[in-house]
């Protein structure tokens, strides 16, 4: 069962990750210019709020699964701030998009914009690593040292 | 032919013992492999699903297929960089491990799938450049989709079955390595007494 979840929060991750990716590039203009970054945002945005959701439930079930494999790794809680700045990144960028879409559909992405999408590839980037990490919790430590022992 | 002989060669270099005397080197092997598959599932699903007709329908399949694979082929340059790395660490265990052979063998056939679309339906990409592919088009994607989650099912049950499995006759574990932390051996998931068998720790 563990093995199962375990992979459908990997293709959540792949989900996620793929559509953050496509979104990125469309806005950074290296992928997709033959669509606005409206029609981009469009496409890929559900994807990417579903897969958020999907990666909510199966690693809910992780944490219930196994509490103090998660719950005490340093890994595990600077992983879920990070989600909840993508999260929120997201949230902005959809509704900035709703507001500034014939501006920045006509090709001039504000360069902050630009910055901010490959940033924040990059946590997505950090996310995968400080997951798989959580496995490891010696490498950063717990978060309640002897609770183990 | 016996490949041990080669498959213990293979976890005797100096890489694969490195990575074994360090508590670091895996785990960011796994990470990196974790985050370039997310790369090239992703690519893939969105050029699967133009093929489908299901998703970017209004987009050309061309400019889609093309401008996306070179992302695929590159993300998958590193998975498979980082996956044969991983492998030489505990060669002869996965050499073994049935979830590893079924992985290889739907990568083969996802290999083999594409190549069937590359000389069947995309030969005439041109024609169906705006619209759903054809039928055997259509059956490659909807096959390649299920084979990529398959892999990554797979992969994930490798992890499950390997760690901490040695192979029978390997050198100790490395005394910087905390085996106990690998295995994951939490208040909960562990039983009071650590008698499980080597070759089946709880999962990771």
């Amino acid at each position: 069962m563990l093995p199962t979840i375990q992979s459908v929060h990997i293709l959540g991750i792949a989900t996620a990750v793929g559509s953050a990716f496509m979104i990125a590039m469309r806005v950074m203009g290296w992928l997709g210019a033959d669509q606005t970054l409206g029609q981009t945002a469009r496409r890929y945005g559900p994807w990417l709020t579903g897969a958020l959701w999907l990666l909510l439930l199966t690693g809910g079930l992780l944490v219930l699964a196994e509490p103090p494999r998660a719950l005490d790794t340093v890994s595990f809680w600077l992983k879920m701030a990070l989600v909840a700045l993508v999260a929120m990144v997201a949230v902005v960028f959809q509704r900035s998009m709703r507001s500034q879409e014939p501006a920045w559909g006509a090709g001039a992405v504000p360069a902050g914009v630009r910055w901010t999408a490959a940033a924040t590839f990059l946590v997505w980037i950090a996310i995968i690593i400080l997951g798989r990490l959580i496995a490891y919790d010696q490498i950063w430590g717990r978060v309640f040292p002897g609770l183990k022992a | 032919m016996d490949i041990t002989p080669w498959l213990k060669s293979l976890e005797d270099s100096g890489m694969a013992t490195t990575i074994r005397n360090s508590a670091y080197l895996f785990p960011f092997l796994e990470a990196a492999h974790v985050m370039a598959l997310s790369l090239v599932f992703g690519t893939v699903t969105v050029v699967d699903l133009r093929l489908l007709g299901v998703a970017s329908k209004d987009r050309s399949a061309v400019r889609v297929s093309d401008e996306l694979l070179k992302w695929t082929w590159g993300a998958f340059a590193l998975v498979v960089l980082t996956g044969v790395v991983m492998f030489t660490t505990n060669a002869r265990v996965y050499a073994h491990n049935t979830a590893f052979l079924i992985k290889m063998a739907l990568l083969a056939v996802a290999g083999l799938n594409m190549l069937t679309f590359h000389f069947t339906a995309a030969r005439n990409m041109n024609r169906w450049d705006r619209q759903a592919a054809p039928p055997i088009g259509k059956a490659a994607a909807a096959l390649s989709l299920c084979l990529w989650i398959g892999i990554v099912f797979a992969g994930r049950v490798i992890g499950f079955t390997t760690t901490g499995a040695e192979a029978k006759e390997a050198a100790p574990p490395p005394s910087t390595t905390n085996f106990d932390d690998f295995l994951g051996g939490g208040p909960s998931s562990a039983p009071p007494a650590q008698t499980a068998p080597p070759t089946a720790p709880p999962p990771k």
